[in-house]
């Protein structure tokens, strides 16, 4: 059994990412941000997904150790909203107020094939709840997806197991969210030691 | 996945474990506390005392109905009718939030004092995932205080035990056909009730307004269900909206309040949809608010709004 954790950033869906991954088998625990990387190695984790967060977390907060496991580890790691949005800034990228925030239904549109992706339609439904967003993607990343309102609704890194994603796939509203997150389990296990 | 059978077995023998002598259930007669309270009857038996509170915001009928529940699911059980405080406490009080933790408080008051009474030192309550992360804390954000967790006063002297933390309603619905509860399909009702329908105050006559109205929405929208003229939506009721407008009924001038139609699709409450109810339903609700109400209600609107942007309540 492959073993995820969620780092909570205090998004409202943190708890729905847990059992998103708790459905698909995988063995995992919420964890506060603040937790010491060594801990998450000691535990033996095979991968991270970063939660969203609070208002405006994304935009200027240090997001607790996330810096830390987006420098140092080499497991997969998926952030979503405001996870995403800290990745992007890690990085090198530019995350602002979002000209048109979305809040639920939105179509995104996929760009390139990609493994995260595996038996997801070209086009679908997700669901969002964001104020910000990643509006320079960095250099090291692809551009994975967009929907009308914002560009970059998913990106990937080059050389590295990191993905970002603007929108929620934890939650039931979001038509592939699940099969998302199994992708993303299946990319944690090929990585296991 | 989730295994309701194995989650039956390891949440008796934990509350075995954790309740030292009595303890004492909210018990609404919803989902939640009906699965809460047969998993402790379970566990402690004849150690259990069921405490149903009528606020007095409750449904047509409801509090009868739960005292009958508790009364076939063989509890010990205390019925306090404290609608009277309840309107006194909430006099003049227009902000949600105050709504909320004024009814909070209230209830932990009135458990205190059975609690005492009874020589209980357990709350056992029905609080699920949504109630604690919508109520907020630490990194979280809070989006609205649930009775159960963000209403609790701070100096509260019962221990808590909450079996179904971390379960959302699809998963406690699993659980409680696995206990063969006949509550398993009720829709939700929040623990503020009806106050949490009306727009600003919550007086005993504008209750009786959202109740009526509520109780229309309610009977036309199962009644369509049953016709198989829709699907039968995840929650469904009415808002009074205490905004008038004018009207006109049998050549005289109307001037009224407004009411709401909401009904939402969800699994977990976590995201909605709003249901598409056909117009000859909504039709048909529209007619009899306003006739059954007429003194009151001229105008009603149907709520649009998924969650996000909304929540499924509107306060």
């Amino acid at each position: 059994m492959v073993r995820i954790y969620v780092i909570d950033n205090g998004g409202q869906w943190t708890h729905r990412e847990w059992r998103t991954l708790r459905d698909l088998e995988v063995e995992t625990q919420i964890v506060p941000n603040t937790t010491p990387l060594k801990h998450l190695l000691d535990e033996k984790v095979q991968g991270l997904v970063l939660s969203g967060g609070a208002p405006r977390i994304g935009l200027d907060s240090p997001l607790g150790n996330c810096a830390e496991y987006l420098e140092k580890t080499r497991f997969p790691i998926l952030g979503i909203c405001a996870g995403h949005q800290f990745m992007a800034r890690y990085f090198g990228g530019t995350v602002k107020p979002s000209k048109v925030p979305e809040f639920g239904k939105v179509e995104v549109t996929l760009l390139q094939d990609d493994v995260l992706f595996e038996g997801v339609s070209k086009t679908s439904i997700v669901w969002e709840s964001h104020n910000d967003e990643v509006t320079k993607i960095p250099k090291e990343f692809q551009t994975l997806a967009k929907s009308e309102n914002c560009n970059i609704q998913a990106m990937h890194h080059t050389s590295k197991p990191f993905y970002g994603l603007q929108f929620h796939p934890e939650v039931e509203h979001t038509e592939y969210g699940e099969q998302i997150f199994s992708n993303f389990v299946k990319l944690c296990e090929e990585h296991a030691p | 996945m989730f295994h309701p059978e194995k989650f039956i077995e390891k949440t008796i023998a934990s509350l075995q474990q954790d309740i030292k002598g009595k303890a004492l259930i909210a018990f609404s007669g919803g989902v939640d506390s009906t699965v809460c309270a047969a998993l402790v009857n379970r566990a402690i038996g004849e150690r259990l005392i069921a405490v149903h509170v009528n606020t007095g915001y409750m449904r047509k009928n409801e509090s009868e109905q739960v005292q009958q529940m508790m009364k076939d699911l063989g509890l010990h059980a205390r019925y306090v009718d404290a609608s009277k405080e309840y309107y006194t406490a909430l006099k003049g009080v227009e902000d949600p939030e105050k709504k909320r933790k004024i009814i909070g408080e209230k209830f932990i008051r009135i458990f205190e004092k059975v609690a005492k009474e009874e020589h209980v030192k357990y709350l056992v309550q029905g609080t699920i995932a949504p109630d604690w992360i919508e109520s907020g804390g630490g990194l979280r954000d809070t989006i609205k205080s649930h009775h159960n967790v963000g209403g609790l006063p701070a100096d509260m002297n019962l221990t808590l035990v909450e079996p179904l933390r971390d379960l959302y309603k699809d998963e406690v619905r699993k659980v409680a056909r696995a206990l063969k509860l006949t509550v398993s399909e009720r829709q939700p009702f929040p623990g503020p009730g009806l106050a949490i329908r009306i727009i600003g105050e919550a007086t005993p006559e504008r209750t009786r307004l959202v109740r009526d109205a509520c109780d229309i929405v309610e009977t036309e929208i199962e009644e369509a269900v049953k016709k198989g003229l829709m699907e039968r939506p995840w929650q469904y009721f009415a808002v009074l909206i205490p905004i008038k407008t004018v009207g006109v009924h049998g050549d005289k001038r109307a001037y009224g309040n407004t009411i709401a139609i909401r009904a939402v699709q969800s699994v977990d409450a976590m995201t909605c949809h709003y249901s598409t109810i056909p117009h000859e339903v909504l039709d048909t609700i529209s007619t009899k608010i306003t006739n059954v109400l007429k003194e009151n209600v001229n105008r009603i609107v149907y709520d649009v709004t998924n969650k996000p942007p909304g929540t499924v309540e509107w306060e």
